[in-house]
């Protein structure tokens, strides 16, 4: 279960498990036996076809969705229904959505400051400064006052990672954070991502993003009806890939 | 009609002129019942002679409006949130209170609590009728709030789980304050609603202002210019209360929906 770090050659154990893992909606059967390890530290980027189950899988992670048999394991805790497993795992792990889910009535200051306030009890003064801290690393201090509707979207979706790193996660969840962005925007977000994964953030990424795949991921996961089809380094992903479909897949995406 | 807010300097805030407007509007209500009185004596018989007892009328059925509508809005949370209760008893009572209470009359339902409680309850007119009608309106606002909450986007609730807040704090917080905001068209219709319907509790003898005319014009059987008295009143609060109620949904809608 536990590898040999790549760079420092120590062995750790995975952060995150999971194991045959196996989810349907109704009749259609969206993950099957999908069985991999994220480490501490490690950039996995998650690509794949509309519908292959990707942002399920990444769902299931911190259990928006629930998975129908299989194991997942965070961090050593075991994902089910016991509700003080779920919440102690959602503080752990952060997640940005493709369309934002900003909190439309408060401000970009206010969402970031919300759950640290409420969750981690953090002072409201302490939450202000900290949050104001991370609104100036994505680049948005003076926008800190403006709602969520006052901002483009790609403004919007930096505010999302501010407030999701404002609980300080061991990992980062992002589903599809660009596919809602208007070309211009889509750069600002990833920039601030690749910052992000520099900094040594643990993340896992659903993108159609191939450029940022090669250059930032680790690991590239790709997923296929609902099957974990191949997990590969960047290089072999992209350059020496002998999976026919996996070919036509990148055919029609990177030019 | 929302006059008010389209009067105020191009170049002030969203905020600025919602908070104008119900500065102004509140004013002018005050105002209004401050001088209402003396305005009517100025008025020839049989206003005049009645001006007192319209006066107090009109400040007797705000005050009803008030009152039942602040039970109406308690009541009105307390069945939106129990009918979408995970628990069935819960969700049953406040299916059975929404069903009642607007499936039959509120004047049957002002009767009802007025005669048909216990009598050791000691329930004065007044306080009788607030019941009736909070409890009434209350059954309207659980439907409009309920219709709100459901409104709000699923994926806020996704957001402030995957933050760590509980599902009590993610509604106390997230989902609630939008549903509420969502629901406030509807809200206010139910009060201006209420406003009207407060006259009903002239049929338990409340002196309010559609009693104040109906007693005025058992006595002079001049009911032309009592009874239009008595509906431009009414047409003042009404007017009133909607513009007071459009600017605070005007300083509530943050998108800036409503420009």
């Amino acid at each position: 279960m536990s590898r040999v770090h790549p760079v420092t050659g120590v062995r750790q154990e995975p952060f995150i498990l999971a194991e045959q893992v196996n989810k349907h909606f109704g009749k259609a059967h969206v993950l099957r036996d999908v069985s991999t390890r994220f480490y501490a530290g490690e950039v996995a980027v998650i690509v794949g076809a509309s519908g292959s189950g990707k942002s399920t899988f990444l769902r299931t992670l911190n259990r928006l969705e629930k998975h129908d048999s299989g194991r997942i394991v965070v961090d050593g805790i075991e994902l089910n229904d016991d509700v003080k497993h779920l919440d102690a795992i959602r503080r752990e792990v952060g997640m940005v959505f493709q369309q934002f889910n900003l909190f439309p009535h408060l401000t970009a200051l206010e969402n970031v400051t919300l759950a640290p306030r409420k969750v981690r009890k953090v002072a409201s003064a302490e939450a202000r400064r900290a949050a104001l801290e991370l609104l100036e690393r994505v680049g948005l201090s003076e926008h800190a006052h403006k709602h969520p509707h006052q901002l483009s979207g790609g403004q919007q979706q930096r505010v999302a990672i501010a407030r999701s790193l404002a609980m300080q996660p061991k990992m980062m969840l992002f589903d599809e954070p660009t596919s809602a962005l208007d070309p211009e925007m889509i750069k600002e977000v990833l920039d601030v991502m690749k910052d992000l994964a520099a900094s040594g953030m643990t993340m896992v990424v659903v993108t159609h993003e191939m450029s940022f795949a090669r250059e930032v991921g680790d690991r590239i996961l790709f997923f296929d009806e609902g099957r974990l089809e191949q997990e590969a380094s960047p290089e072999d992903f992209f350059d020496r890939q002998e999976n026919d479909r996996i070919r036509a897949f990148l055919g029609h995406i990177v030019h | 009609m929302n006059g008010l807010l389209a009067v105020w300097p191009r170049e002030w805030s969203r905020e600025r002129r919602s908070t104008a407007t119900i500065a102004v509007a509140s004013l002018a209500l005050l105002l209004f019942l401050w001088v209402l009185g003396r305005l009517l004596s100025l008025l020839p018989d049989p206003v005049h002679t009645w001006a007192g007892e319209f006066a107090k009328g009109t400040v007797v059925t705000l005050e009803l409006t008030i009152a039942s509508g602040l039970l109406g809005m308690v009541m009105g949370v307390l069945a939106a949130v129990a009918k979408m209760s995970r628990i069935w008893p819960v969700r049953l009572v406040a299916e059975f209170y929404i069903w009642v209470l607007r499936g039959t009359p509120l004047l049957v339902q002002i009767l009802f609590v007025y005669f048909a409680l216990p009598s050791r309850l000691s329930l004065t007119e007044f306080h009788s009728a607030v019941l009736a009608l909070g409890l009434n309106v209350g059954a309207y606002n659980a439907e409009a709030i309920r219709a709100g909450i459901q409104a709000v986007p699923k994926g806020q609730t996704e957001a402030a789980r995957s933050l760590g807040l509980k599902p009590l704090q993610t509604f106390r917080h997230v989902v609630f304050p939008q549903g509420m905001k969502i629901a406030l068209p509807p809200l206010v219709n139910n009060i201006v609603a209420l406003l009207k319907d407060s006259s009903l509790a002239y049929s338990i003898g409340v002196l309010e202002l559609a009693n104040a005319g109906n007693r005025a014009n058992a006595q002079t059987f001049l009911p032309i210019p009592l009874f239009t008295t008595t509906a431009a009143i009414y047409l003042v609060l009404t007017t009133v209360m909607t513009q007071i109620s459009g600017a605070i949904e005007h300083q509530l809608d943050v998108e800036g929906r409503a420009v």
